[in-house]
């Protein structure tokens, strides 16, 4: 470091005890094993997030909510606003990006039990996280209010409202009203820019202490070795360097998908217009969709699509509380079933993915 | 002797039981009600059915045979007296809907006509609500019914005009049923070419039933009716592509087929376009005439309203009507009007202009259609030149929606200057081409900007890729020299 430089960290660390800080990150190791390559994806998670909170702002400037307006101001954003057509553009590959890395980084999680204790406060956190990234998409879906969201929209919470009893008052309060309306496009607009982010900055933040003040989690097989012949590398400057490399690739790759893949703002939404031909609902929802689809209309006394949400709510809850129900991994031991379970979730959301996309 | 007594006597016996015979044989009905100089039954003995050997009890039930009046119309035993409302078509069904009797009679008519009645506009339920609102006998009368070929039948092509005005002339009547129906349509059919024909002894000019049809007729709007909009042009070919037929007429026979090739006919026909004119809405229906040289402007200029008023106030108007041309015909044509390209203006070998205007003869107006045909050119050119743009920026993925909903303006500036061509006045029509140009201009420079916005980007993408890249190389190689540097510490 040069001495300015240096004068300046000595500048902070007088006020702020910087040295505590980068103490306690020199003494924090990486674990070093063969699925080492999977602790990445947390941090790539947490830098497509940053891309979207700074892309999202910049969005914020121009961007005008409301059925009049909506529409015509992505479009200003999109052909009038300088570089509005790229920040608009990684915005939306960053979103998408975002979600497929939380998955990625949720089942790299789930196949190495590192959610067991004491690590199940992590989980939840990253979990609600997930959830969470869910809902921004959503939301984020119908800003633009084109036609395809408009549809998907609609498709999407008329089946939040065939859950018995409580489905009606979650489908007029999601929509603001019975129908998909500007009513609904300003609170979905709320829920985008204050509600979700608000919430999923104050996850964020439990569940970055808690990696930090519990360290990364040891793969089981660390359990059963000598602490000696394991290998680590430091947190700071090592892990975070390679992490920094990755982030680079992944703007690069952000930036190669808003130049040569840039985003369709399509036709206006027309709530008098018949529904265009193949609405679908954003990839990450497409399985569940697709589910619901095949599902026959009535088994046995129950209605079809209102068995298939139950299922998926309670299978949701399940995941959720993994770290309670699977004790034999808290014990140390190698839980094959949630392997079995995790697998059969990969390959049952990859397969219904692909057969949505395609039919 | 004695034979011929027995002779005698067996004479006596023939000839009174010839008398008696003929006695049975007379209609005991129409022996009273004829005494009686009833009126139905004086008018029955012409009745083609009388001549078929039926009898008033056919139809009225009762006894033919007994000269006893109580007997012969006892209700008990199946006299029905007169047949009401819709008794009185089934009555006549019961004959005219069975094949078997009628070929027992020797007709040869059809037998749906009960059928088709009530599928028609008058097999509607009355106001009455009990009854449709025409029997057989509102057209055909009751009694006297004489073949449909014969003059004195009502529904003889010179009387049926007459006979269905009985209803149709009654506004008070009409207005029952469809009080927006006109009720004057025999007044203008008298005026018309085939009431003016029929109405001096030409039975072959159409009436009523040539068009609408007879037990089948439905209203104008329903689209299985013979004069509905689609359906019209062939109901008037029926006569008028009838070389044959018309004969003697002295008027072409090819409109329908020209018109089936029309801009018109193709909209009405093929496109199904209902707002597209059919036959009478330029020659009238029922007061149909051809419009005459005067008066085509005005026939056309009820829909094509602006064209004809840009051509009343332009010099052609005053030159055309001296030489008695007419006005819209004179270029584009009549029947077989062609979908309108711009080839028609100039002096091209398409052009119609030239056709006046030679250049030795009349330079100034063969400059003017020179002129105008370059105007509307380089439109097009512009138009298709900034369309060209748009739509390469699109396909590369630019935003250029505002751009493509400009050209909608350029697409406007064209259709008006074919409009303001009816003007005949170069400057008007540069004005509205200009304003057209000028907005092409705009367009096709949004479209190269949006072009060369798309190189810049490409080129933005190559010069960050390349700082990344750099940076990734950079930070790849300092993360190995620490490694080492750490290693070599370790090691120490």
């Amino acid at each position: 470091m040069n001495s300015l430089g240096k004068k300046i960290y000595a500048w902070i660390d007088e006020r702020v005890q910087l040295q505590n800080l980068v103490q306690f990150l020199g003494k924090k190791y990486v674990p070093v094993h063969r699925h080492s390559v999977w602790y990445y994806f947390g941090g790539v998670s947490l830098f497509l997030f940053l891309i979207q909170v700074v892309t999202g702002i910049l969005l914020l400037l121009y961007y005008k909510s409301g059925e009049e307006l909506a529409f015509e101001s992505i479009q200003y954003i999109m052909s009038k606003v300088q570089f509005g057509w790229l920040v608009r553009s990684i915005h939306s590959w960053a979103a998408n990006l975002f979600v497929l890395s939380a998955m990625i980084h949720m089942f790299s999680v789930l196949f190495e039990k590192s959610y067991r204790n004491p690590r199940e406060i992590t989980w939840i956190t990253g979990m609600l996280m997930f959830f969470l990234a869910m809902g921004f998409g959503f939301s984020g879906y119908l800003l633009p209010w084109n036609e395809l969201a408009f549809f998907a929209t609609k498709v999407g919470t008329d089946i939040a409202g065939v859950v018995p009893f409580i489905g009606k008052p979650i489908m007029i309060f999601l929509r603001g009203g019975e129908d998909v309306t500007g009513a609904t496009l300003s609170r979905f607009f709320g829920f985008h820019v204050a509600v979700f982010p608000g919430l999923f900055t104050l996850l964020l933040g439990v569940h970055l202490v808690l990696v930090q003040r519990q360290g990364m989690s040891e793969p089981l097989e660390f359990e059963k070795t000598p602490q000696a012949s394991h290998k680590t590398m430091p947190f700071f400057p090592n892990f975070l360097l390679r992490d920094l490399l990755l982030w680079l690739l992944v703007l690069n790759l952000l930036a190669i998908l808003a130049v040569f893949f840039p985003w369709e703002l399509g036709k206006k939404a027309d709530a008098f217009a018949p529904a265009p031909a193949g609405i679908k609902p954003e990839w990450y929802f497409l399985f569940m969709f697709q589910t619901l689809k095949y599902i026959p209309a009535q088994i046995l006394f129950i209605d079809g699509e209102v068995l298939g949400i139950m299922v998926f709510s309670v299978a949701g809850f399940l995941w959720l509380v993994i770290p309670f129900w699977d004790r034999k991994s808290s014990r140390g031991e190698n839980n094959r079933f949630v392997n079995y379970i995790g697998l059969f979730v990969v390959i049952y959301i990859i397969v219904f993915t692909i057969v949505g996309w395609l039919l | 002797m004695a034979s011929l007594k027995t002779y005698l006597i067996i004479s006596a016996a023939c000839v009174s039981l010839f008398q008696l015979a003929g006695a049975q044989r007379k209609d005991q009905c129409s022996t009273c009600h004829e005494t009686l100089g009833d009126k139905p039954t004086l008018l029955f003995a012409q009745d083609i059915h009388a001549q078929k050997g039926l009898s008033c009890a056919d139809c009225h039930g009762g006894n033919r045979n007994s000269e006893d009046f109580e007997e012969a119309m006892n209700k008990s035993k199946g006299f029905l007296g007169v047949p009401k409302g819709d008794d009185v078509s089934k009555m006549c069904a019961g004959c005219h809907s069975n094949g078997e009797r009628m070929k027992g009679y020797g007709s040869r008519l059809t037998t749906n006509q009960w059928e088709t009645l009530l599928t028609s506009v008058h097999g509607k339920l009355s106001t009455t609500g009990k009854e449709h609102i025409a029997q057989c006998t509102t057209c055909h009368n009751a009694h006297g019914i004489v073949s449909v070929k014969n003059p004195v039948s009502p529904v003889y092509p010179l009387n049926a005009a007459t006979t269905c005005s009985k209803c149709h002339a009654n506004a008070a009547y009409m207005r029952n049923y469809n009080p927006s129906l006109p009720v004057d349509q025999l007044e203008k059919y008298r005026t018309s070419v085939h009431g003016m024909k029929n109405a001096r002894g030409d039975a072959k000019p159409a009436e009523c039933a040539s068009c609408h049809g007879s037990h089948d007729i439905r209203s104008a709007g329903d689209a299985k009716s013979r004069v509905h909009a689609q359906n019209l042009p062939a109901t008037c070919a029926r006569c008028h592509a009838d070389a044959a037929y018309m004969k003697g007429y002295k008027i072409p026979t090819d409109q329908y087929a020209k018109f089936t090739k029309s801009v018109h006919g193709v909209a009405l026909l093929q496109k199904r376009d209902l707002a597209a004119p059919a036959c009478n809405d330029c020659h009238g229906n029922h007061g149909a005439i051809p419009p005459g040289v005067e008066s085509i402007s005005k026939v056309c200029g009820t829909c094509h309203a602006l064209n004809a008023d840009l051509f009343s106030s332009s010099p052609h108007k005053k030159a055309f009507d001296e030489r008695r041309l007419p006005e819209c015909e004179t270029c584009h044509g009549n029947h077989e009007i062609i979908a309108v390209t711009d080839k028609l203006l100039g002096v091209g070998p398409d052009a119609v202009c030239s056709r006046c205007h030679s250049e030795a003869e009349n330079k100034k107006g063969f400059t003017a259609a020179q002129n105008m045909r370059g105007l509307i050119d380089s439109l097009e050119s512009s138009k298709n030149h900034a369309t060209a743009l748009i739509e390469e920026s699109e396909q590369k993925g630019m935003e250029v929606s505002e751009a493509r909903f400009k050209l909608r303006e350029v697409h406007q500036a064209r259709l008006e200057s074919r409009t303001m061509v009816h003007a005949f006045n170069e400057q008007r029509f540069r004005e509205v081409v200009e304003k057209g140009m000028k907005t092409a201009e705009a367009v096709s420079q949004e479209g190269e900007s949006a072009l060369e916005e798309y190189i810049y980007r490409r080129m933005g993408l190559g010069v960050s890729t390349l700082i990344i890249s750099v940076l990734a190389v950079s930070l790849y190689l300092f993360i190995r020299r620490l490694e080492r540097r750490q290693a070599g510490t370790t090691r120490v």
